[in-house]
């Protein structure tokens, strides 16, 4: 009778027995199993990352060649443009580095773009995370910056051998020094919770109050600092939203605008400071 | 059971059920009482004991010059700071404290718990302070009596363990700290004053001072911990601090067992910033007024007043001090070194000189006014004159001759004044001194003005000095020197007041809204007639447009209409050794339509050695009436020549 029914309990013992297991482990076992779990789960993901690439490839190739052709033309304008701004922006580079020099001031670290596909998107209201499909192998650093085309994506939160978490900046738990264009004063940004796969939002705090939004059609855009170390500096953020007074009676808050696109992003680049030898 | 046993139990039970209904009722009752009628009562005190509220300061309002430029404002203070109140902060405590407590058994060593828990304290903060350090290149110490003070008497407020972080660190701590780490980055508000030393003594300076819970602030019973707030301690700063003060923020926060901030508070209320004032000062005109006086390395004081409005343009008082040196706070070397320049004084109000020459002018009015003189006596100087059996001087031995009143005031003839107040007598003089305001306070919205100013008589030194009244001290009187003494701000005011025929009062250090000044109180008519009121304004307008006047050297030929009323003095002041002179000049401009007074007196530095109104101190009214006249050349209008034009050579 009593064997009768603590089979009948079996599923609930082996769910106290795991539970209590997981309470005692040591923190290096509880590490360990959570590492090999997304290692484990990481090829599911890559593979699906993949198939999805191979689908994208297969309706580019369903695409007519007049259209393919036209890509190719728009494609071929935009290299032409984009190499006058290469020559005109490697000018600028040496004149800047000329007044640097100058000035004698301490050179800035130059970064190494590492593009990754996105394998995957977390953008519930909590998380607002993303898996990209570069990691420890392809020298992706905790802490790293994550850009694309339209600004800021995010930082590295974690490394795993093949693939990283990003954590984006719609998501309140990072923080960034921003300034406004035209500004250098030092604004704090975090990201904000909005509405599950609603459009990204940002705060930012200590605005001072000097500052209006004078054109709602024209707001305030706010760039990376580069003071803070971790971002170059002119990277776009976002666009400030409602000001309003800020806790201390000092400063204004607002809210931030993001760039749409952070929600369905496919590739971004990590970027990695390198670090001049000592001569 | 039989039925009579029965019966005998049930009478038993019945008696049993009463007993306990009673003690149920009883029970209920009092459960009831607790829980309906003392509810409230419990509730509060459970409220007491779990809640505790935090005042913070608003930042103060800004101040404006006349022209909308920012005089004083409030700079953000970036700080790192620990919130010792912080869960993950305890536990670092107790184990902290724990691991120094086994390391002390196990060498056998004896300790006191308060000693280690101090100890304790300071080294996770430092753990902390160090990770901070090597992300910013410093190399900060904590320091553990002042931690673990903080600790105890505010754990809800935040412990600064950098408060000095420049623009890059505050950058750099902002990215690299995990937002729900117990080190935040804090932003505070501290004074800046965009100008540094000028104007210091009529701005002010604050100081930081435990809050004062205002009144109708919620949670008003709780245990309340404090911020530190900023509050003016002297200037504008002092005399409009309730004006400039910002409103307390408020929160209320729920406590644990162990008191420890627990959630996120029940209550906020904002701190709001305070309101905003706009000065009557002229920052260009204060800034020329500064840089004359730090030409020579001058010191004295000077005051510009706005004929129209009464608005003072410009104060001036040196030596000053930088009043950035006082903010965020007053350090020990800052503060000894203004004391050892004796720079604390505002000399434009609080200190009284000898008013010198300039006083002639109220010897003139007195006896125009009493018809011991008009614009046509003439009294001979011959450089010396016997007043009850002592010899009385004109200045620098000159012989002037026969001199009418202008010419008296041109060259400044001490005889001529002598006479004039000789005639009049003590007691006319006294009461036209009084008249014109020279006796009491002028009731500048400033603090601390003095009211040591002198304006003697036959009473006062009876009084003061037990002694008779000589006509000794009539002549004395008559040229501004013996018992005499008056500030600079009311110098300018006695100029303005001859300047419009009427005696002005009340100036103010705000910009005056056009409703203030229809309120202001209406002047008394000086009581000249104009045909005099015009000899004595002649008179001055000669001591700075003629070339050999006392105070050419303030006069703005090259400026067309600017034409400037003025008078020269040198104030004597006897110390031990000799005399110090002290250099006066007063002014109004232009003559036939006064906008503009000043008043500025040049101290002398060494004994006995000679200072004069017309060297020293014109130069420097030269100049802030260009900058006025440069600023407001609508305020110079053609004019028609004087009696002091055609004397022209």
């Amino acid at each position: 009778m009593f064997r009768k029914q603590l089979v009948q309990f079996r599923p609930i013992i082996a769910l106290v027995s795991v539970v209590v297991f997981w309470l005692l482990a040591p923190v290096f076992i509880k590490s360990l199993l959570k590492t090999t779990f997304y290692e484990f789960q990481a090829p599911v993901s890559v593979t699906a990352s993949y198939i999805r690439q191979l689908q994208d490839f297969w309706s580019g190739r369903l695409k007519s060649k007049d259209d393919l052709y036209e890509a190719a033309q728009d494609l071929a304008r935009l290299n032409a443009a984009y190499e006058l701004k290469v020559v005109e922006s490697i000018s600028l580079e040496k004149e800047v580095a000329r007044l640097e020099e100058l000035l004698q001031l301490p050179s800035r670290p130059t970064y190494r773009y590492e593009i990754a596909r996105v394998v995957e998107r977390d953008f519930n209201s909590w998380w607002r995370r993303m898996v990209i499909r570069k990691g420890s192998v392809h020298n992706i650093q905790h802490g790293a910056p994550v850009v694309f085309t339209g600004g800021v994506v995010g930082r590295v939160q974690e490394v795993r051998k093949y693939t990283s978490v990003v954590y984006l900046i719609s998501n309140i738990d990072i923080r960034l020094a921003v300034v406004l264009e035209g500004d250098n004063r030092v604004i704090s940004f975090t990201g904000a919770q909005s509405t599950a796969f609603g459009n990204p939002r940002g705060l930012a705090e200590y605005v001072p109050t000097d500052i209006k939004i004078s054109d709602p059609r024209n707001p305030p855009r706010l760039l990376t600092s580069g003071l803070g170390g971790v971002f170059p500096p002119g990277l776009p953020v976002g666009y400030i939203k409602n000001l309003r007074q800020g806790a201390g009676g000092m400063f204004l808050d607002a809210d931030v605008e993001l760039d749409r696109r952070l929600t369905h992003l496919s590739e971004v680049a990590v970027l990695t400071p390198i670090l001049e030898s000592n001569p | 059971m039989t039925p009579e046993e029965h019966q005998k139990y049930q009478a038993r039970l019945w008696i049993f059920y009463a007993i306990l209904g009673v003690i149920i009722l009883t029970l209920v009752g009092g459960l009831g009482f607790r829980q309906i009628i003392e509810s409230s009562a419990y509730a509060e005190k459970e409220k007491r004991q779990n809640q505790r509220r935090i005042l913070t300061p608003g930042p103060r309002g800004n101040m404006f010059d006349r022209d909308g430029r920012l005089v004083v404002a409030n700079r953000p203070q970036f700080s790192a700071v620990v919130h010792l109140s912080d869960e993950s902060i305890r536990r670092a405590f107790r184990a902290e404290y724990l691991a120094l407590v086994r390391d002390h058994r196990e060498r056998g060593e004896k300790f006191r718990s308060r000693n280690l828990e101090i100890q304790a304290r300071a080294n996770v903060i430092q753990s902390y302070l160090d990770n901070i350090n090597l992300m910013l290149g410093r190399d900060d110490k904590v320091e553990a009596r002042s931690l673990s003070r903080h600790f105890e008497t505010n754990t809800y407020l935040p412990y600064k363990i950098i408060d000095d972080l420049s623009r890059e660190e505050f950058a750099i701590l902002l990215e690299s700290e995990p937002i729900n780490s117990a080190v935040d980055v804090y932003v505070s508000s501290v004074r800046h004053y965009p100008y540094e030393s000028a104007a210091a003594h009529t701005l002010g300076y604050v100081s930081t001072s435990l809050l004062e819970p205002r009144e109708g602030l919620p949670g008003s019973d709780l245990r309340t911990f404090q911020s530190k707030g900023i509050f003016g301690r002297n200037g504008i700063e002092k005399f409009y601090d309730t004006e400039l003060q910002g409103s307390m923020g408020t929160e209320i926060w729920t406590i644990d067992v162990n008191g420890y901030k627990f959630s996120d508070p029940i209550q906020r209320i904002f701190p709001r910033k305070g309101n905003d004032l706009q000065l009557s000062l002229d920052m260009d005109l204060q800034m020329v007024a500064e840089e004359q006086f730090d030409k020579y390395e001058s010191e004295g004081a000077l005051v510009a007043i706005d004929l129209n409005t009464v608005e003072i343009l410009a104060m001036v008082s040196k030596p000053d001090f930088n009043l950035n040196d006082t903010s965020p706070s007053f350090s020990t070397r800052a503060f000894k070194e203004i004391e050892e320049r004796g720079a604390w004084e505002n000399k434009a109000i609080r200190r009284p000189y000898p008013p010198g020459s300039p006083f002639k002018l109220v010897t003139a009015i007195a006896a125009l006014k009493a018809g011991m003189i008009d614009e046509n006596t003439v009294f001979d100087c011959q450089n010396q004159m016997m007043v009850s059996g002592m010899k009385f001087v004109c200045h620098s031995g000159n012989h002037h001759g026969e001199v009418s009143l202008r010419d008296a005031i041109k060259k400044s003839c001490n005889i001529y004044f002598y006479n004039a107040a000789l005639k009049t007598g003590v007691d006319l003089l006294s009461q036209e001194a009084i008249f014109l305001g020279l006796d009491k306070p002028t009731g500048i919205n400033l603090p601390n003005e003095t009211r040591h100013m002198i304006v003697p008589s036959k009473e006062y030194k009876k009084e003061r000095h037990q002694a008779s009244w000589y006509p000794g001290d009539t002549a004395n009187m008559a040229i501004g020197q013996g018992f005499l003494l008056t500030t600079p701000m009311q110098m300018a005011l006695l100029t303005g007041s001859i300047a419009r025929n009427e005696v002005i009062t009340q100036p103010s250090i705000l910009k005056q809204s056009p409703k203030e000044l229809v309120m202001r109180p209406a002047p008394r008519p000086l009581g000249l007639p104009p045909s005099l009121h015009k000899a004595v304004v002649e008179g001055m307008e000669k001591v700075v447009q003629d070339g050999d006047g006392t105070g050419r050297f303030a006069n703005l030929r090259d400026v067309d209409g600017a034409r400037i009323a003025g008078k020269t003095g040198t104030a004597q002041v006897r110390r031990k050794g000799g005399t110090i002179e002290h250099a006066w000049f007063v002014a109004f401009a232009p003559a036939n339509d006064p906008q503009i007074a000043l008043a500025l007196i040049v101290e002398g530095k060494n004994l006995n050695e000679g200072h004069g109104g017309g060297t020293n101190a014109a130069p420097i009214a030269h100049y802030v009436l260009r900058k006025y006249f440069e600023k407001h050349p609508e305020d110079l209008r053609p004019q028609t020549p004087t009696i002091a034009n055609v004397a022209l050579p």
